[in-house]
């Protein structure tokens, strides 16, 4: 796949094969479940999407073209671009406002020819980097202050708002996840990780107080699980009994009759998991969730291998990426979470998310190839 | 770096603890949720059985007619909170103005926010297509979570043809009245919930027991009513009714060697389709449960017990005390005051004295044990909602020997036409009283037969001896001085009897002489019976109230009609066979055979070689063209409903007589 000249001889000795091997089943499951997601019983008769999964592998195809470009390019130039990077990013996100569609309520793609792309997902491989270079320009081992974090906090806030305002709450949060995972490989006050989680405290009920009504519902739902099913508990719900009616080992591949017949709600996009677990069980979950804490564990190996702080942050921040898309999407699929729109890293459908997971992978495969050329990056 | 990976471990371990704990901790109870969920709502209520008569012709049949349901849930998905109530308000002006309903009601119901509530239960053909119209996702807004459900509805093709014995069902499914409740659990079948699985929008995709359908249908029900003979007998009632302008009356046929009953009619009656314009009053089954004072017509009875027990005999002679006999202190009168009379003129003539002498020679008691003999005082089985015995003794001791003269002519007794008629069948039978039966046949919708009536003697009553000489005396009646002339059929030797019974007022408790119960009872032919006929007629007004000339002509054209129907010959002698009789009419002329012929069955039915050309019908009602058919001496099968299109055999073909022909009705378009 990456044989390209820009190789150095080195790197390509170093592929990461783990990491490319899992990412790879990952897809290939992710696929397999969206077929039998969209398999569903129409009246009388199983007719399929079949033009969902298909498209999603029109999409991997894409992904994995772009990857490997970006694989093959050293990440080193990425850092030199750095902030450009992001502009660019925070700049496709004012585009949003001015020429967005509205789906259901909220603003989020851009439409460019005959595909809608949105921005936002993309953001989040942009603040990545940022972060990055941030962290890389200012080399430092004693602790960080509040005041230290500061340059760093308006990087994140700014796009944050920005998502946070179309209005899309769980893209704005992943960003903030982010910032917080890469902060928290750096030394920080114990003064100022204080004042931070106080903080919160006082935030939590002022953003609730400004959240939208049906964001607002969905909270009361998660808190207050039995009181409104039919309404804004439906999908944790009934994402649950799909869970739940898979059992130990499920009840087999395209067998799942909670999603045949269409009881699992918005089984391709936010909720893939549900029609897996009820496939495969907890058998099939504990699998699933071994691949992702793989590819979360690894990219910490690789982080801490990196030859360079750059590549360290760069490789943090795409665990993180992958870590806290999917924890955050398994958790509201098991009524551990309020419902937030989520998507499960490489089996929710979507261009735009199958396009960012592959580039974070991109990222991580890059950062671990060229880890053998300086020093090591642990004691950041 | 380590607090970042405890961090990640943690998180990872918070999820996955989350499945476990669903799939495999609180697996059972998610399971359930979810088999309850694909479950839920599939009653499937099972079709409900057929009523047919004798000839399999349907008289009640249930027929699919469509309800429209709405999910307001999936109707009102996506919709912001604040814009609920106006768009409520929207869809329900759209959804009133297809079915024809108020608004309000309508916005009430989806205001709930139910996944399921009926908007309107039998919707029309138009109706329905309004609602498809509103369903069509081609349009801007199309309007969810709309459902149209069949629903079944019971249909009576005949209308009030035995209304009052089959009874309606009420919209919830229940039988109500007549044979639609006493058999309500056979015909309804078993409403179960079938174990089958619903998509989200609850609609059924699978299920375990439909090919099963067949079992869970309800069994149909063939009763020994002939629609052919019944349509006759409820016309000529109902015209019998209303020229006396009397309060109701009831006419029950039997046939005598079988005790089967071939028609139960009553008037009034009423549409068993429109049921909920009719009152109690038009729906009572009056042949079955109105008990009533039988008067004259129980002479018979008193006579052949006295005959039975030798007390009198038929060549005796009794003085009738020129019409004026005083007993106690009660005087008995006759109509027609006569000196000596034997047996024979006392039936024929129905003389209250005469019968008295005999039954005071018999003895009260004797006299009670010999109508108790046949059937009186004592409920039918008939398996019918209602069991009526009627009283022998109102006043619960033996009689005193007034009590036991007016009995003998039947005051201070009351009856059920049905007894009466059955009691009758007993003479006409050879003595022997049978049960009545209603229901001939129950067989599953499969067509296996679960029940199958055959005739049951009760007891002997009298011996055949005393039964002939009975159905003797009662030719008499319809014979030269006879009170039921009016009734003779001619060409037929018919044994029957008058009754003119006063009525108790209630207000006094005195009979008075304004209120009478014509009846006239009897069997046809006299020395082979084959129908055992009851007319009664409840207080006629107009004119006349004898029953010899309010029921007598009744009964004459029912019988009349109905042995025709049946293709019984004139005499009653041995069957003809008409192939042969058309073949050689040379030979036949001026036998007796060819002489019996003339009389009352009417030459078209008897033109070219031995047959009956279906008559032309088409176009007309299916009362008119069943009682066309019937007339013609055809037994008429009915399908479909409207008007008729075709029949089976086509018109003008050559049948024989009492052969089946079908009925095609199409609606007209």
């Amino acid at each position: 796949m990456m044989r390209g000249p820009v190789l150095q001889g080195r790197a390509r000795d170093h592929f990461d094969w783990p990491l490319f091997l899992v990412t790879a089943v990952i897809a290939v499951l992710g696929v397999v479940n969206l077929y039998s997601a969209t398999s569903v019983y129409f009246g009388t008769s199983r007719s399929g999407l079949s033009e969902i999964y298909i498209n999603q592998l029109y999409w991997l195809a894409i992904g994995g073209v772009v990857a490997a470009g970006v694989a093959a390019i050293d990440y080193r130039h990425f850092e030199r671009f750095g902030y450009l990077i992001f502009v660019a990013g925070v700049f496709s996100l004012a585009l949003v406002f001015v020429l967005a569609q509205d789906v259901r309520g909220a603003a989020r793609w851009i439409n460019i020819g005959s595909f809608s792309f949105q921005p936002s997902e993309f953001m989040k491989i942009c603040l990545i980097i940022a972060l990055a270079k941030f962290l890389h320009d200012d080399p430092r081992h004693e602790e960080r202050s509040l005041k230290d974090l500061l340059v760093p906090a308006v990087i994140t806030l700014v796009p944050a708002l920005m998502v946070a305002s179309q209005p899309d709450l769980g893209t704005a949060i992943v960003l903030v996840l982010i910032f917080l995972s890469v902060v928290a490989i750096t030394r920080v006050r114990r003064r100022t990780v204080l004042g931070f989680l106080g903080s919160v405290v006082v935030l939590v009920p002022l953003i609730y107080e400004y959240a939208l009504p049906y964001q607002r519902a969905r909270v009361t739902a998660f808190l207050n699980p039995g009181a409104d099913l039919s309404g804004a508990g439906y999908h944790a719900y009934h994402a649950r009994i799909a869970i739940g009616n898979g059992g130990a080992l499920g009840q087999g591949f395209m067998n799942g009759i909670q999603n045949q017949y269409r009881f699992v709600p918005d089984q391709y996009t936010d909720f893939p998991y549900p029609v897996f677990a009820e496939e495969w069980g907890f058998l099939g979950s504990m699998l699933l969730f071994g691949l992702y804490g793989f590819l979360v564990l690894w990219s910490i190996r690789i982080a801490s291998l990196a030859r360079d702080r750059f590549g360290t942050v760069i490789a943090v921040g795409c665990g993180a990426l992958i870590f806290w898309h999917a924890v955050i999407n398994l958790g509201m699929a098991s009524g551990l979470l309020p419902v937030v729109g989520m998507t499960l890293p490489l089996f929710s459908y979507g261009g735009s998310s199958v396009l960012t997971v592959l580039i974070a992978i991109a990222l991580l495969m890059n950062v671990s190839m060229r880890r053998h050329g300086g020093m090591s990056a642990s004691g950041l | 770096m380590g607090v970042l990976c405890a961090l990640l471990a943690l998180g990872l371990g918070v999820v996955l603890t989350g499945a476990y704990n669903i799939e495999v901790r609180d697996g059972d109870g998610w399971r359930s949720l979810a088999q309850r969920q694909r479950t839920r709502r599939l009653h499937v209520t099972p079709k409900r059985g057929t009523i047919y008569d004798r000839h399999n012709t349907p008289l009640a049949v249930s027929v699919e007619v469509p309800s429209v349901s709405v999910d307001a849930v999936e109707l009102l998905r996506g919709i912001q909170e604040e814009y609920i109530s106006m768009r409520v308000q929207q869809y329900a002006t759209r959804i009133a103005e297809a079915l024809h309903l108020p608004v309000e009601v309508v916005a009430k119901k989806l205001a709930r926010h139910r996944r399921f509530a009926w908007l309107k239960r039998r919707v029309t053909t138009e109706e329905v297509a309004s609602v498809r119209a509103l369903q069509n996702r081609r349009q801007r807004y199309p309007v969810r979570g709309l459902m149209i459900e069949g629903e079944g509805r019971r249909f009576y093709p005949h209308r009030s043809l035995a209304s009052s014995l089959l009874g309606f069902v009420a919209p919830d499914g229940m039988g109500k009245e007549g044979i639609e409740l006493a058999l309500d659990t056979q015909l309804r079948g078993r409403p179960e919930e079938i174990r089958g699985l619903r998509d989200r929008a609850g609609r059924l995709i699978f299920a375990e027991g439909i090919q099963d359908e067949a079992a869970l249908a309800g069994h149909n029900v063939v009763l020994t009513i002939d629609q052919g003979i019944q349509f006759i007998a409820e016309r000529e009632l109902e015209a019998a009714v209303r020229t006396h302008e009397a309060r109701s009356g009831s006419i029950v046929i039997v046939d005598p060697s079988t005790g089967e009953i071939l028609a139960m009619a009553n008037a009034p009656n009423y549409n068993p389709n429109d049921y909920n314009v009719s009152s109690a009053q038009q729906r009572r089954n009056r042949a079955n449960i109105d008990s009533f004072e039988p008067g004259s017509t129980f002479k018979v009875f008193a006579m052949a017990t006295a005959l039975a027990a030798k007390s009198v005999r038929p060549t005796d002679t009794i003085y009738c005390e020129e019409g004026r006999m005083p007993i106690d202190n009660v005087v008995i009168h006759d109509t027609h005051p006569s000196k000596w009379l034997n047996p024979t003129q006392i039936i024929q003539i129905s003389s209250n004295i005469g019968i008295a002498k005999i039954s005071l020679g018999l003895g009260g008691q004797k006299l009670y044990d010999g109508l108790r003999r046949f059937g009186f005082g004592t409920a039918t089985a008939l398996p019918l909602p209602g069991r009526v015995a009627g009283t022998l003794r109102p006043r619960g001791r033996p009689w005193v020997p007034v009590e036991t003269a007016a009995a003998a002519f039947g005051q201070g007794v009351s009856v059920t036409n049905v007894q009466l008629t059955m009691a009758l069948a007993a003479l006409a039978n050879k003595g022997r009283l049978l049960e009545p039966i209603i229901v001939k046949k129950i067989t599953d919708s499969t067509g296996i037969v679960l029940h199958e009536a055959s005739p049951k003697v009760r007891r002997r009553v009298v011996s055949p001896r005393i039964a002939r000489l009975v159905a003797e005396m009662m030719s008499s009646v319809t014979e030269g001085e006879g009170t039921g002339i009016e009734a003779a059929i001619p060409g037929f030797r018919v044994a029957g009897k008058t009754a003119t019974a006063q009525k108790i007022d209630p207000a006094t408790g005195r009979y008075n002489d304004t209120h009478y119960v014509a009846s006239f009872m009897g069997f046809v032919p006299a020395a082979r019976p084959r129908l055992a006929v009851s007319v009664v007629i409840d207080e006629p007004m107009a004119g006349t109230t004898a029953g010899g000339t309010v029921a007598g002509p009744v009964f004459r054209r029912v019988v009349e009609m109905s042995l025709r129907y049946l293709g019984v010959r004139p005499r009653g002698t041995r069957t003809m066979n008409l192939t042969k009789l058309a073949k050689t009419p040379k030979e036949l002329k001026g036998t007796n055979a060819a002489a019996r012929l003339t009389e009352p069955v009417p030459v078209a039915a008897y033109t070219g070689r031995g047959g009956v050309r279906v008559p032309k019908l088409q176009g007309q009602a299916v009362r008119s063209a069943v009682q066309a058919l019937v007339e013609a001496g055809l037994i008429p099968v009915v399908r479909g409903s409207g008007r008729l299109a075709r029949t089976e055999p086509p018109t003008g073909t050559r049948v024989a007589r009492g052969s089946k022909v079908t009925l095609v009705f199409e609606p007209q378009t």
